[in-house]
């Protein structure tokens, strides 16, 4: 192997100089492009994330919303339903009183000239064979066949009640 | 609290008067000849002046209560359904009461906030809905001399009804969808948000053959109307009982009807779903023994209907109206099987759901070119919506019929073979379905925000394409745009 010759070092040396030159400034350019690229992927990155962040925050602000909405509505509807089922046991027991002093009603002095009334009622509807009894809650009881008619005292009562607009309705008084 | 011992007291006083006591006395009388249970049907005997139809309670021996309507009277034989099944029932041991006419309910503003089953009995806890009168559920005839044409729109809130097919005050416009499409969102949404200019707004919601499922939902999504007092909620579901759903609709036309022309309420009547109704019919129909006509269903089919949604409208000299919106599932899709196609025939027009629009992820998948309100005109335009509403919604139909078939041309020859126009056409078609038709699902949008919007998607046109709406109208609502071609 065969070095060069001692003089050529110096010959050689601007040309060292200009492929070193050159090479570090590609070196250069390539870092610069990476460094913008890397900085432009950052950006870019960190735009995406941001706007998947404010996506989700809407997402999520739009599913609480609803959700809210869906409590207040339940726990609202929990609320009228129990004023509701008030009002209902409320009926019930108006109802209740209503039948039970019917039954009380056997003593009142007219109960007699009713009872025979509602004996001719029941003839009348049933037909002149109607076997008619007195109902052990007052008022009475008459068949015919397979047909029964109950104007018992807490039926009649009941339908009184059904047939007053309004008066099943104690809570709006 | 005294009340029990006045009304007693009433009572006797009442009864121990004139005669006759009581009329409803004839109603007391209860048979006990029970001759068949077969399925839900009931076979009573020794009956005597019961009428078609009429309505019955049936008292059994552990103090329960059934209800039952009379489908057929022979002789002496009367052929009840009973509402709530037969289940558990023994021939002797039960008692009929025949209540001497059809089923009459009891109408009033106590409907509002409250929520029933599909034959009016309460499912909230509370007590029975007492109303001022009391009448047939089958409603009256109404003389066609005293109806007024409807007038002015309902806005539902919704872009693609307000804008493409306008809801009229006194309008029926049914929902046509197939199953699986978010036909009950939609109707639920509209429900939820429609409203007319300055009269009180009133929405009796019809539920039929509905899953519990859709039923919380709709309960849900209805709970804050209800509770401001604007909604009657009907719901039968799948599993009740098929007559208490040939009841339901009748019950809700009922009360709206009442709200509408006493209360002077404007009164929308939501009825979902219709094809299960019809379905109830036609197994009711089957009980009768009635002779079939188009694929199983009664050959009443048509007027059945027609009862139905011909009692929605105004009247003369009333201020409130009825407006009707009936969902139907069109099953397989099919325009022609007997449901959609005898409503098509009676109600005002129609808003179409289309699988395809669904799929590309629309909300609400309305296919407006197969969509119309036909009593639009009445509704829409100078001094009802907006001067250019009309005009608007028929550029917008016409743009979206080009842009179909500039689409169709863009799969056959690629986007890139188009003229400049078609290419706009594609673009205007993409910001129509995503501005203008998609919408969310709890979203209610203003008259003015709809049609901005739909000038806004027509701004992709050239200019000297929107040859529907005048000049006077593009100058005032066009948006002005540097790169308009």
């Amino acid at each position: 192997m065969t070095g060069l010759a001692p003089e050529s070092d110096a010959a050689l040396g601007p040309v060292r100089m200009a492929l070193r030159a050159a090479a570090e400034k590609k070196a250069a350019e390539l870092r610069d492009a990476a460094r913008s690229q890397a900085e432009a992927l950052l950006e870019a990155a960190r735009a995406e994330a941001a706007g998947i962040l404010a996506a989700a925050a809407d997402e999520g602000e739009a599913a609480a919303r609803s959700e809210a909405a869906l409590r207040s509505a339940r726990a609202r509807r929990e609320a009228h339903e129990l004023v509701l089922a008030q009002h209902s046991s409320l009926r019930l027991e108006l109802r209740r009183r209503v039948r039970d002093a019917a039954v009380g009603l056997t003593s009142d002095p007219r109960y007699p000239g009713l009872r025979a009334r509602l004996t001719e009622q029941c003839r009348e509807l049933l037909g002149p064979d109607a076997t008619v009894s007195e109902s052990p809650d007052g008022g009475v009881v008459a068949e015919a066949g397979s047909r029964r008619l109950d104007l018992s005292l807490p039926v009649l009562a009941g339908m009184t009640l059904d047939s007053m607009p309004g008066a099943g309705e104690p809570w709006s008084r | 609290m005294n009340h029990p011992e006045v009304t007693a007291k009433v009572s006797v006083s009442d009864a121990a008067g004139s005669l006759p006591l009581y009329s409803g006395f004839a109603a007391q009388i209860s048979h006990g000849d029970v001759r068949e249970l077969r399925g839900p049907l009931l076979v009573a005997g020794g009956i005597d002046g019961v009428g078609w139809d009429e309505f019955a309670t049936i008292d059994m021996d552990g103090g329960e209560r059934r209800h039952g309507l009379v489908l057929e009277v022979d002789r002496d034989l009367a052929t009840l359904q009973v509402l709530e099944s037969t289940d558990g029932m023994s021939l002797g041991g039960i008692r009929i009461r025949f209540e001497g006419r059809p089923l009459h309910v009891q109408v009033g503003t106590g409907w509002l906030g409250r929520v029933c089953n599909g034959r009016g009995e309460p499912l909230d806890g509370g007590p029975p809905v007492t109303g001022t009168a009391t009448l047939p559920v089958s409603g009256w005839p109404l003389n066609p001399v005293y109806r007024e044409p409807p007038q002015e729109p309902v806005l539902t809130g919704i872009s693609v009804i307000d804008g493409l097919t306008t809801l009229v005050r006194g309008q029926k416009l049914p929902i046509f969808s197939v199953p699986g499409l978010p036909h009950l969102t939609l109707a639920t949404q509209i429900a939820a948000q429609a409203t007319s200019s300055g009269q009180s707004f009133r929405v009796v919601f019809a539920a039929m053959g509905l899953t519990h499922a859709d039923i919380a939902y709709v309960r849900d999504r209805l709970e804050e109307r209800s509770a401001e007092g604007e909604l009657v909620l009907l719901l039968n579901a799948a599993d009740d009982p098929v007559i208490e759903r040939i009841l339901t609709p009748r019950i809700a036309l009922t009360i709206a009807e009442h709200l509408a022309y006493t209360e002077g309420h404007d009164v929308l009547v939501i009825m979902s779903d219709m094809t299960s109704y019809a379905e109830a019919v036609r197994e009711v129909s089957a009980a009768r023994r009635e002779i079939p006509a188009r694929r199983g269903y009664p050959g009443y089919l048509y007027s059945d209907l027609a009862t139905l949604y011909e009692r929605c409208g105004r009247v003369k000299g009333h201020d409130g109206s009825v407006t009707i919106v009936p969902v139907l599932t069109m099953p397989a899709g099919d325009i022609t099987h007997p449901v959609p196609d005898l409503t098509g025939y009676i109600t005002e027009g129609q808003i179409v759901l289309a699988p395809e629009i669904a799929a590309r992820g629309i909300y609400p998948p309305v296919d407006v070119l197969s969509s119309l309100s036909r009593l639009m005109r009445s509704g829409a335009g100078k001094d009802r919506t907006r001067e250019d509403h009309l005009d608007v919604a028929a550029q917008v139909l016409a743009a979206m019929a080009r842009a179909r078939q500039a689409t169709e041309l863009a799969e056959l020859v690629g986007a890139a073979a188009l003229s400049e126009t078609d290419r706009s056409y594609i673009r205007y078609r993409k910001l129509v379905e995503n501005g203008l038709f998609n919408q969310g699902r709890d979203e209610i949008r203003s008259l003015d925000d709809t049609l901005g919007r739909a000038w806004e998607a027509l701004a992709a046109l050239p200019e000297q394409e929107l040859t529907m709406v005048s000049t006077t109208f593009l100058e005032r609502y066009l948006p002005r745009r540097d790169d308009r071609p």
